[in-house]
């Protein structure tokens, strides 16, 4: 476990004061269907739900970076060429083409009477590179990555829809 | 010309034969076994289910699949702050008898078993605190 493992975990949990853990549950797949997801796997016994949504991925930075670093490459190139160099050093940059969101969840009973619900929701995304080019080799697409999504608001924004479609308040822990 | 010569060459040596220990069990799988199983003084089988999914989230862990029936969790996370190398995990939750629950965790780090003592520990230790202090 890692420092930031307790903040994460305020970060990503809600309380509800219900008995009914599937009503959780299939209020919180319409939230996320309201958010765009498509929910890809479930478990009602362990309260367990998976939800994933494909967008593009392409940033304003990126595409910056990727023009200013094959111009300068190419001034670079062109300096090597006129000193009598015949090496090609442009350097295109792959960039973020498309992405995967997803989000996992749990819902499960936190006492004996089954009076109370905590609910825990994990969203992260996986990010596919297109292709790009050093000098004259390839660099082939499909480059992944993946990174877990750590904005609060995104969190907030979905407890916050899914206390008003149970009509109950979402204690944080 | 070549080619011909190569494909009767192949047939000369004809297909191997494969070794005959390939499926026996070996002593570093009963090492490795034991190092990932672990027995809890637990009856619910279900409470003990729960308790491993609480600890794989508080240890960074996204749940990908999990199937009460079977008693299966299966859950991956990314080495951070490296993007790169995933660490996944597989855990199997089964009732040995009346009072007592089998655990047994397989760790992969981008694709080879995870043999590390050290990492079956720190997994056991967390779901021990998630099954017995962390009720509320």
């Amino acid at each position: 476990m890692t420092p930031e493992s307790a903040p994460n975990k305020a970060m990503q949990t809600r309380r509800f004061e219900t008995p009914s853990s599937d009503e959780l549950l299939s209020a919180s797949a319409a939230v996320l269907q309201d958010l765009g997801f498509q929910v890809t796997e479930t478990d009602r016994a362990l309260g367990f739900l998976r939800a994933a949504k494909e967008r593009s991925a392409r940033e304003y930075g990126q595409e910056i970076r990727r023009g200013v670093v094959a111009t300068l490459t190419g001034l670079l190139s062109i300096f090597a060429a006129a000193g009598g160099s015949s090496a090609n050093a442009i350097l295109v940059l792959p960039v973020d083409l498309q992405q995967q969101i997803c989000a996992s969840m749990i819902a499960r009973p936190i006492d004996e009477q089954d009076r109370r619900q905590e609910v825990r929701i994990a969203f992260y995304r996986l990010v596919w590179k297109g292709a790009g080019s050093s000098g004259n080799q390839q660099i082939p697409p499909g480059e992944q990555r993946m990174e877990m999504i750590r904005d609060p608001e995104i969190y907030q924004t979905f407890y916050a829809r899914l206390a008003k479609a149970v009509f109950l308040e979402a204690h944080r822990i | 010309m070549l080619a011909l010569a190569l494909v009767l060459g192949a047939c000369a040596t004809g297909p191997k034969a494969p070794p005959a220990p390939l499926l026996a069990p070996t002593e570093a799988q009963m090492t490795l076994r034991n190092l990932q199983t672990r027995t809890f003084d637990v009856t619910d089988r279900m409470v003990a289910m729960r308790a491993v999914i609480a600890s794989l989230q508080d240890l960074g862990f996204i749940i990908e699949r999990a199937n009460e029936p079977l008693g299966l969790v299966t859950g991956a996370r990314f080495a951070e702050p490296n993007f790169y190398d995933v660490v996944g995990i597989t855990v199997t939750v089964r009732q040995r008898n009346e009072k007592q629950t089998t655990i047994r965790a397989n760790a992969i780090f981008d694709n080879q078993p995870i043999t590390d003592p050290e990492v079956y520990r720190n997994f056991f230790a967390t779901l021990e605190r998630a099954l017995f202090i962390g009720r509320n």
